[in-house]
């Protein structure tokens, strides 16, 4: 299974590849004003408004280093009754991939709280490698807040 | 190899404001492959460009601060539609004739082959034939597409100059031309109506043109040109 492999402040963690449809350069954002946590702000990525998900934000509490190997991963998530999504998750070092075999994630048994997205874990020689979920990247509550179905305009001036 | 990687909460910003290797770090330059290559590593990498060491200070070149306008110009380039690229599904063999760049499907070619001298045919000196070539051993005809077309070439042929090997209808025609480009493939949406007013010699061989390397190329027409080229010949 391949994986893409980036840093969140000193950690290193691995997203699966399927899901990805590109990396890019951590591009301008429009801010969002009082955005969810986390939220990082819009960008137009071919013509699709998508949202970008600061992952080092969510985690440390800092915005992403604005360095080359800060990036943002295209991932394509699905999502109920809407259909694929385009999220930008933002993540620093985001330079290597790696390929690794599922079995070799060990489970943590840490019930991970407010970061449902932390999934097992696989030690190499450098430390320890988290797989973040993909499908548990957005909790239900800002999945409701970034992907509604379309309001009308009438709803939305009223 | 341990030793020498960085440790993972050394800040690299810090070090990448300049150059972001220290110096000594550089160990490939020191005792690898572009030193006097008496790394122990080399045993196992080889070279290199194998080794996580070399690897990860290739990495760390990009923990440099973003350029002014990184973000701006990045944002602007994702805004616009992806660009498809066109499949190059025709493939033509591009050659010139005098100042005219020419193409004809890469298949009706056998082969190109260096400049010979043609042994003229007596009394048959006029028209397009030139005369007889040898080509690995076998006596092909050699005709001269210049003058099929109406191009004039200039008299002395230039050092680029080659031989086309030509096959059409199991019958093998050679025609000297002044320089080859090679085969250049393109989407067939690329070629384009020849101009109706298209005033230039071979007009009425050509079928279509192709934007080339700001040269209009006339991709001439098979059906045409080499019914004409064996009515040179008889």
């Amino acid at each position: 299974m391949l994986f893409i492999q980036f840093q969140i402040g000193s950690d290193r963690y691995a997203l699966e590849a399927k899901c990805v449809v590109e990396v890019i350069p951590l591009l301008g954002l429009k801010q969002i004003p009082q955005a969810p946590r986390g939220v990082a702000g819009l960008f137009n990525y071919r013509g699709e408004a998508v949202p970008a998900l600061d992952l080092v934000r969510l985690t440390t509490g800092e915005p992403a280093a604005p360095r080359l190997s800060t990036r943002i991963i295209i991932v394509r998530l699905d999502i109920n009754g809407l259909g694929p999504k385009l999220i930008g998750v933002i993540a620093e070092n985001a330079t290597s991939t790696m390929r690794r075999n599922p079995q070799e994630f060990v489970n943590t048994g840490i019930i991970p709280g407010s970061a449902p997205f932390l999934g097992p874990v696989l030690l190499d020689d450098r430390g320890v490698i988290q797989w973040i979920q993909e499908q548990k990247l957005l909790p239900e509550k800002l999945r409701r807040q970034l992907f509604t179905p379309a309001l009308t305009t009438a709803d939305a001036a009223n | 190899m341990s030793s020498e990687l960085p440790a993972a909460n050394e800040s690299p910003l810090v070090a990448a404001e300049e150059h972001p290797l220290a110096p000594g770090e550089d160990c490939w330059s020191r005792i690898g492959v572009m030193g006097n290559g008496s790394c122990a590593e080399l045993d196992k990498h080889i070279h290199c460009r194998n080794c996580p060491v070399y690897a990860s200070a290739g990495a760390r070149l990009l923990d440099r601060p973003m350029p002014e306008n990184y973000r701006r110009d990045w944002a602007l380039h994702f805004s616009a539609p992806k660009r498809q690229v066109a499949p190059g599904s025709v493939s033509l063999l591009l050659f010139r004739l005098g100042g005219e760049w020419l193409a004809l499907p890469t298949q009706v070619f056998q082969e190109v082959v260096e400049l010979r001298k043609a042994h003229t045919i007596p009394h048959r000196r006029q028209g397009a034939l030139l005369g007889i070539v040898n080509v690995r051993g076998e006596l092909l005809v050699a005709v001269s597409l210049a003058r099929v077309l109406g191009i004039e070439a200039p008299k002395d042929l230039p050092k680029t100059a080659r031989l086309l090997v030509s096959v059409w209808e199991s019958q093998r025609v050679v025609f000297p031309v002044d320089e080859v480009y090679g085969v250049h493939r393109c989407d067939p949406e690329q070629l384009a109506e020849p101009p109706s007013t298209l005033a230039k010699s071979g007009s009425s061989y050509t079928r279509s043109v192709l934007h080339w390397q700001n040269n209009l190329v006339c991709c001439l027409d098979t059906e045409l040109l080499f019914p004409a080229l064996s009515q040179s010949i008889a």
